[in-house]
């Protein structure tokens, strides 16, 4: 039910896949609600995103940061191309390493899935310079000791 | 010229694909008189490599946490709607 399939599409493009047990409209709703948003998208455990705004409409303009509350920290800007509730994002983004990497064209949508959603998301494969930046900062920021507690959210999730 | 012999695809064509694997810095290229021999490239497909695997990781945790948001959010909705249906039926 719940495993992510993560796979490359030619040599532009990665493909995700998640299912979830909710329907469309939630998981749709918890990409684009800034308070469910914070709850979440944070990658590893210790990471938090103090800024996040997401003005949902073509044209809307999203800014997250992160900050691992030891000084360590970056943001991410990008603007919305397309929303069609609950079904399709489509969205660019980049992130500041601090220097901004190219435009990231990311494409996510969310499906019925017997009583589920089947997410799909296909996003641009990063540059070798823009991998190597994004990893270098990554251990720099300790991203790769990750590992996650589902129980505090379960506890907290309230929305 | 080897490299193309068990395609079936012209020679400037292979070469094409091999100048979009070195510029992606998966194989490196030297010259050797009219030969251009080829080896993969370790650290570049090491890297991407990597780089994958961070991504998975970082969006495993975020699609768990978001798992247990959605099922704290369908809890309250059944607790509301069980609080609601008693009301319903005392207006009917």
């Amino acid at each position: 039910m719940t495993k992510l399939t993560l796979k490359t599409e030619g040599d532009r493009y990665v493909v995700v896949t998640r299912r979830f047990a909710a329907s469309p409209a939630q998981v749709y709703r918890a990409h684009i609600d800034p308070e469910i948003i914070k709850k979440w998208m944070l990658g590893p455990d210790g990471w938090t995103m103090p800024v996040c705004i997401n003005d949902a409409r073509p044209g809307g303009k999203i800014r997250y940061e992160w900050t691992n509350g030891q000084g360590g920290g970056f943001y991410l800007t990008g603007e919305f191309i397309r929303l069609e509730p609950p079904h399709r994002i489509v969205h660019v983004e980049r992130m500041h390493l601090p220097d901004p990497t190219p435009d990231n064209h990311v494409e996510t949508t969310f499906e019925k899935d017997g009583t589920g959603t089947l997410m799909t998301m296909r996003m641009t494969l990063p540059d070798p310079a823009t991998r190597e930046a994004m990893l270098k900062s990554g251990m720099e920021h300790g991203m790769e000791a990750g590992y996650l507690r589902l129980e505090r959210m379960a506890k907290e999730g309230d929305f | 010229m080897e490299l193309a012999e068990p395609f079936e695809m012209t020679q400037p064509a292979i070469s094409r694909h091999l100048k979009v694997l070195e510029q992606a810095g998966l194989i490196a290229r030297r010259i050797d008189g009219t030969r251009r021999p080829c080896r993969l490239a370790r650290d570049g497909i090491d890297q991407i490599d990597k780089w994958l695997s961070q991504l998975r990781k970082a969006l495993s945790a975020n699609y768990d946490r978001l798992d247990a948001i959605l099922a704290a959010s369908a809890e309250q909705i059944d607790k509301r709607t069980a609080k609601r249906s008693p009301k319903r039926k005392g207006k009917r």
